[in-house]
C-alpha cells in the first residue's frame, strides 16, 4: 500500500511539473523546457523501475526507432531545401539560422499561435479516420466555428467563466450541425463524405462575405474593409502576459484549450466504449456490425465529433486572437489539417507536435524571407517534402509488410545462390 | 498411367528449402512427377504447401535446391518463366475477369495479335478446338460472370492448357465445387492424365487424395513426411503423417432426445439478396434445444440471407423469426444478441473478426458497453485482459499473448476466437456458418467437439456448411437450402450424401428420382 501511494504522489507531481513546465515553455519562457524536462526524467525512472533495467532499453530502443523516422524525414527534407537553396542562389546557412532563430526563439510566439488552429483541424480529421472517415470539408465546419464565435460575441454581454464556455459549446454545436447532412447523405444513400463534405465547406465559405457584412463589415470603409465588428472583450481568451508579463502580448491560452482536446481525444479513442466502437467501424465495419455495433450511429457520432473539433479551431481563432471575423480565406487551417493527420499517423499527442512543427516552419520562414530575403517559397518545398517523405514511409510499413517479406527473400535467395556459386 | 520410363520425370525438386526471416516454410523437399500422372500434396494448412506451388510457379525463388523440368535444372524468376516451360496453374482463388468472355479470360496476357490487333477468332476456335478435345465443355463467348464456380474452374484449366501446360498444379480445387461438379472435374483430370499431361493437386482432404491420385505426398511443418502409392495407404494412415498423431474425424453421436419445444423458429421467411432479386423464399425451419440442424446447399442459394435475417443483419420482406416465446423479426442485431443468438460468421476475416484488433479486443467485441469490458463505457482493460487471458486458456488459442494482433493469428487460432467469443456469451441459439473453411484437419476436429459439447449443453444449433462431409458429420436433422427454399428436410440417419446432394443441385424436382435411386 505504502509504496503505491508514493509512486502516485511522485506520479501526478512530475505531471503537474511536465505540465507547468510545457506551458512556460509554450509562453516563451524557454526555462520551463527544463522543468519538463525535469518530469520527464522522473517518468522514465518510474517506468524503469517498473519494467526493468533491460526492458526500459529495449522500451526506450523502440521509442528511439519511432523517433527516428519523422526526425530523419525532416532532415533530409531541410537538406533538400538546402540543396534547392544552393541550385538557385541562396545562402542556406544563413537562411536556416534566420529559419530557426525566427520560428523557435525570437518569433516562437508566432509559431505557437499558428500551431493551434492546426492542433483542431488535425484532431478533427484523424478523428474521422479513425472511424474510417474522411471529414476533408474540415475547412467549411472551421468557418463555421468562426462564424458562430463572431455572431455569439457580437450579441452576448456574459462574464468571461460563463460566456466563453457557452461560445465554444455553441460553436462546437455548430461545427457538429455542418457535417448532419453529409451523416445523413452517408447513412441513408451511401454518398461519399469526401464529396458531401467538400462541397458543404466551399458553400460555407461563400456564406462568409455575407456573414461579415451583415454583422458590421464595410467594404466601403477603410477601417474594416473585409471584418466584422469586434466581439466583445470580456469573451476574449486570457492571454499567457496576464500572469507572465515576458510573454508576448498576442499569445493567448487557446493553445492549452487544444492540448486538453488532443489528450481528450486520445482517451475517448483508446479508453472509452464509444472510441472501441469507432476504432472497430473504422477497420471493418461489416465485422462490427454483425457484433450488433450500429454503423449509422457510430459513423453519425464520428463526423459530428469531427466537425465539432474542427470548429474549436474557429472558435479559438476568434476569442483568442482575432476578436473578428476576417474574409481570410486562404489560411486553409481546414486543409493543412489534412496534412497534419497524415504526418502525425493519427496519433492525437502526435498531432500537437506536427502542428508545432509546421507552425515553426511557417513563422521561421516568413521571418526568414525578411531577414535573410531568401523566398518563402522554399518552406513550401521543405513541408511538401517532408509529408512526401513520411507519408511514404507510411505506405512502406502499413501495406508493406509483404514487401519487406519479398525484399528479405530476395536477399536470401540471392546470397543462398551466390554461395552456391562460389 | 502412361509413364514412359525413358522419359524420365517431367518435373521434380532436389533439397527445395525456402525460409522467410527466421521462418523456414519448405526445408529439404524432394519431388518427382511422371508423364501423365497425378500427384496429391496433402498437408495441414501452413504445412507449406502452398508455398512450395509458388517456388515451382516462380512467384518465390527457392532459399536452397534445385527445380529440373524434363531432367534440365531452370531457374524461375517469374510466373511467365514457369508457363514457357509448360507449368500451368489453377489457383484456388480463380483469376479470371468476371465482365470478360470465356475466350477473352484464356488468352490475357497472351494474346495471338499481328501489330497490336488481336485475332480474336482464331483464339476463339482454337479455345472450341480445345475444350473438345479434352471433354472441358464451356461455351467460349460466354461472360465469365454467368458460369457457375465449376465452370470458372474448367476456364482456369484450357486457361493452362491454351498455353500447351504439360504440368497442371490445382490449389484445393474442389473447395468451392458441388459434389457434382467434384466428380466431373475428378473425370476430367484422369482424362488429362490419361492423354499425357501430368497433375500435383494441392487438397488437406484425404478422400479426395485417395479417389483421384496414383501417388501421395504428405508435408508437414515445412517437410516431407511420407510418400506413398495412393493404393498402398490407407487414410488413417495419411491422417496421422499429416497431423503426427492419430485423428478421430468421424464424430460419435449419442441418439437424439425426443423434441420438445423448439428454440429457434422461422415461418415461410423471405429476404432479398444483393441484386434486390428475392433469394430467400418463404423459408421455414425449426430447431429444438439439443438440437443441431444442418442446412446443406450450393453456395448462392440463400444461405447468406438466411444467416442475415436470422441475426438482423438483413430485414425479411415476409415471415417471423422467433427466439422462444419472442418474435425477433423487428429486433436489432444487438438486441437479438442480448436475448441470446450466437453467430460464427462464414467469413472469418471479413465478417467475424477485425484483424487490426487484438485477441483481447476481438473478444471485446459487442460487448465492450459492459462488465468486464468497461464500466460507466470508460473501457476497463485489466478486466478485459484478465477475461480475455481466461478464455485463452479455455478455447486453447495459440498467441503471443491476449494483446497480439488477430491478423497474426493462424486461421484455426482465430476461428477459436470468434467461438470463444460466441460461446462464452452463453447463447440460447448458435448460427454457425461455414466453420471449418479453410481449416485443417486438428482445428476441424477441435470446432466440431465444441460445437458438439454446446449442443449437449442444451444449445440449438443451425449449422449451414457447403461441405456434406460436415453436415453429416455433425448434424441431426438435415435440411437442403436450393433457390431460397427448403426443398427437403431429413433426419440424418434417415438419408443420406447422394440422396442430399442430388436435392443440393436439383431441387424439389430431385424428389422421386432421388428416392428411387436411393
Amino acid at each position: 500500500m505504502r509504496p503505491d501511494r508514493a509512486r502516485a504522489i511522485i506520479m501526478t507531481s512530475a505531471a503537474a511539473m511536465a505540465a507547468i513546465g510545457s506551458t512556460l515553455y509554450l509562453a516563451s519562457y524557454f526555462a520551463g523546457g527544463l522543468l519538463a524536462l525535469a518530469a520527464l526524467a522522473i517518468f522514465g525512472f518510474l517506468r524503469r523501475s517498473e519494467l526493468g533495467a533491460e526492458g526500459f532499453a529495449a522500451a526506450s530502443r523502440s521509442m528511439l526507432k519511432a523517433a527516428a523516422v519523422p526526425a530523419i524525414g525532416i532532415a533530409s527534407a531541410l537538406a533538400i531545401g538546402a540543396a534547392v537553396m544552393l541550385a538557385t542562389g541562396y545562402d542556406p546557412v544563413a537562411s536556416y539560422a534566420a529559419l530557426f532563430y525566427g520560428g523557435l526563439v525570437r518569433n516562437w510566439h508566432i509559431s505557437v499561435l499558428n500551431a493551434t488552429p492546426l492542433i483542431f483541424t488535425g484532431l478533427a480529421i484523424s478523428f474521422g479516420f479513425k472511424g474510417g472517415l474522411f471529414n476533408i470539408g474540415a475547412e467549411g465546419q472551421y468557418f463555421v466555428g468562426v462564424m458562430a464565435a463572431t455572431w455569439l460575441g457580437l450579441k452576448l454581454n456574459l462574464p468571461a467563466p460563463l460566456g466563453v464556455p457557452l461560445v465554444f459549446v455553441v460553436g462546437m454545436l455548430a461545427g457538429a450541425a455542418a457535417n448532419l447532412i453529409p451523416a445523413a447523405l452517408k447513412v441513408k444513400t451511401g454518398a461519399h463524405e469526401v464529396v458531401t463534405t467538400m462541397m458543404m465547406a466551399y458553400a460555407i465559405r461563400t456564406l462568409s462575405p455575407m456573414f461579415i457584412r451583415a454583422n458590421g463589415g464595410d467594404p466601403a470603409s477603410s477601417a474594416h474593409p473585409y471584418a466584422t465588428a469586434q466581439i466583445g472583450e470580456r469573451l476574449w481568451l486570457p492571454l499567457f502576459k496576464d500572469v507572465l508579463p515576458a510573454s508576448n502580448y498576442r499569445l493567448h491560452v487557446g493553445v492549452l484549450v487544444a492540448v486538453a482536446a488532443a489528450f481528450a481525444v486520445r482517451f475517448v479513442l483508446d479508453r472509452t466504449d464509444l472510441g472501441f466502437k469507432i476504432r472497430a467501424v473504422g477497420h471493418n465495419p461489416i465485422a462490427a456490425r454483425t457484433q450488433g455495433i450500429s454503423t449509422a450511429r457510430i459513423t453519425f457520432a464520428t463526423l459530428l465529433i469531427s466537425g465539432a473539433l474542427a470548429s474549436m479551431a474557429g472558435v479559438t481563432q476568434v476569442l483568442g486572437l482575432d476578436h473578428r471575423m476576417f474574409q481570410n480565406l486562404n489560411a486553409g487551417y481546414g486543409w493543412n489539417g489534412i496534412s497534419i493527420a497524415l504526418l502525425a499517423r493519427n496519433d492525437p499527442i502526435a498531432i500537437v507536435f506536427a502542428a508545432l512543427l509546421w507552425g515553426v516552419l511557417d513563422a521561421g520562414g516568413q521571418y526568414m524571407a525578411r531577414t535573410a530575403s531568401t523566398p518563402n517559397a522554399i518552406i513550401e518545398i521543405v513541408k511538401s517534402v517532408i509529408l512526401f517523405l513520411l507519408l511514404a514511409e507510411v505506405v512502406y510499413s502499413s501495406s508493406g509488410a509483404a514487401i519487406k517479406r519479398f525484399l528479405a527473400g530476395r536477399k536470401a535467395a540471392r546470397a543462398a545462390s551466390e554461395g552456391g556459386r562460389s | 498411367m502412361t509413364t514412359d520410363p525413358r522419359a524420365g520425370p517431367v518435373l521434380e525438386t532436389r533439397g527445395i528449402t525456402k525460409t522467410f526471416g527466421s521462418v523456414v516454410a519448405n526445408s529439404d523437399v524432394s519431388i518427382r512427377l511422371e508423364r501423365g500422372e497425378i500427384v496429391a500434396l496433402l498437408g495441414e494448412n501452413g504445412a507449406g504447401k502452398s508455398t512450395l506451388m509458388n517456388v515451382l510457379f516462380g512467384l518465390y525463388r527457392p532459399s536452397s535446391g534445385e527445380i529440373l523440368v524434363r531432367g534440365e535444372p531452370v531457374r524461375f524468376d517469374s510466373p511467365r518463366d514457369a508457363i514457357k516451360l509448360g507449368l500451368g496453374m489453377v489457383h484456388q482463388h480463380f483469376m479470371l475477369v468476371p465482365t470478360l468472355t470465356v475466350t477473352q479470360n484464356i488468352i490475357l496476357g497472351d494474346e495471338p495479335s499481328v501489330l497490336g490487333h488481336i485475332r480474336y477468332r482464331r483464339a476463339r476456335a482454337r479455345v472450341a478446338e480445345l475444350s473438345a478435345r479434352y471433354g472441358l465443355e464451356v461455351d467460349p463467348d460466354e461472360k465469365v460472370e454467368n458460369l457457375p464456380v465449376g465452370l470458372q474452374q474448367r476456364v482456369e484449366i484450357l486457361k493452362a492448357l491454351y498455353r500447351d501446360a504439360a504440368v497442371l498444379i490445382l490449389d484445393e480445387p474442389t473447395a468451392v465445387l458441388t459434389p457434382r461438379e467434384v466428380d466431373e472435374l475428378f473425370a476430367t483430370l484422369r482424362r488429362l492424365a490419361e492423354g499425357g499431361t501430368s497433375i500435383i493437386i494441392i487438397t488437406h482432404k484425404l478422400e479426395e487424395v485417395r479417389s483421384l491420385s496414383h501417388r501421395v505426398y504428405v508435408l508437414r511443418k515445412g517437410k516431407l513426411s511420407g510418400e506413398r502409392a495412393t493404393l498402398g495407404t490407407t487414410a488413417s494412415e495419411l491422417a496421422r503423417l499429416m497431423v503426427g498423431r492419430d485423428v478421430v474425424l468421424s464424430v460419435d453421436r449419442p441418439e437424439p432426445a425426443p423434441a420438445p419445444e423448439p428454440i429457434f423458429r422461422m415461418e415461410a421467411v423471405s429476404a432479398l439478396g444483393p441484386r434486390g432479386l428475392e433469394a430467400l423464399r418463404g423459408a421455414s425451419l425449426a430447431v429444438g434445444p439439443g438440437e443441431i440442424l444442418g442446412i446443406a446447399g450450393v453456395e448462392g442459394n440463400g444461405q447468406r440471407e438466411l444467416c442475415e435475417t436470422i441475426t438482423g443483419l438483413a430485414k425479411a420482406t415476409a415471415g417471423t423469426v422467433r427466439l422462444g416465446s419472442d418474435d425477433v423479426t423487428g429486433w436489432s442485431v444487438a438486441r437479438r444478441m442480448d436475448a441470446g443468438i450466437g453467430y460464427v460468421p462464414p467469413d472469418r476475416r471479413a465478417s467475424g473478426l477485425v484483424v487490426q484488433f487484438s485477441v483481447e479486443e476481438n473478444l471485446a467485441l459487442g460487448r465492450s458497453d459492459r462488465a468486464p469490458y468497461s464500466r460507466a463505457r470508460v473501457l476497463d482493460r485489466a478486466a478485459t485482459r484478465a477475461s480475455a487471458t481466461g478464455l485463452m486458456e479455455r478455447y486453447d488459442i495459440r498467441a503471443s499473448g491476449p494483446d497480439a494482433r488477430a491478423s497474426t493469428l493462424s486461421g484455426g487460432n482465430q476461428q477459436k476466437v470468434i467461438l470463444a467469443r460466441e460461446f462464452s456469451r452463453n447463447p440460447k441459439f448458435l448460427l454457425v456458418s461455414q466453420p471449418t473453411r479453410g481449416l485443417d484437419v486438428g482445428a476441424i476436429e477441435y470446432v466440431y467437439r465444441r460445437i458438439l459439447e454446446l449442443k449437449e449443453s442444451g444449445v440449438a444449433v443451425l449449422l449451414v456448411s457447403m461441405e456434406l462431409d460436415e453436415i453429416f458429420a455433425l448434424s441431426d436433422r438435415i435440411a437442403v437450402l436450393h433457390g431460397g427454399r427448403v426443398v427437403f428436410e431429413s433426419r440424418a440417419d434417415a438419408t443420406n450424401p447422394a440422396e442430399v446432394g442430388e436435392y443440393m443441385i436439383r431441387g424439389a424436382a430431385a424428389g422421386p428420382a432421388a428416392r428411387s435411386e436411393a
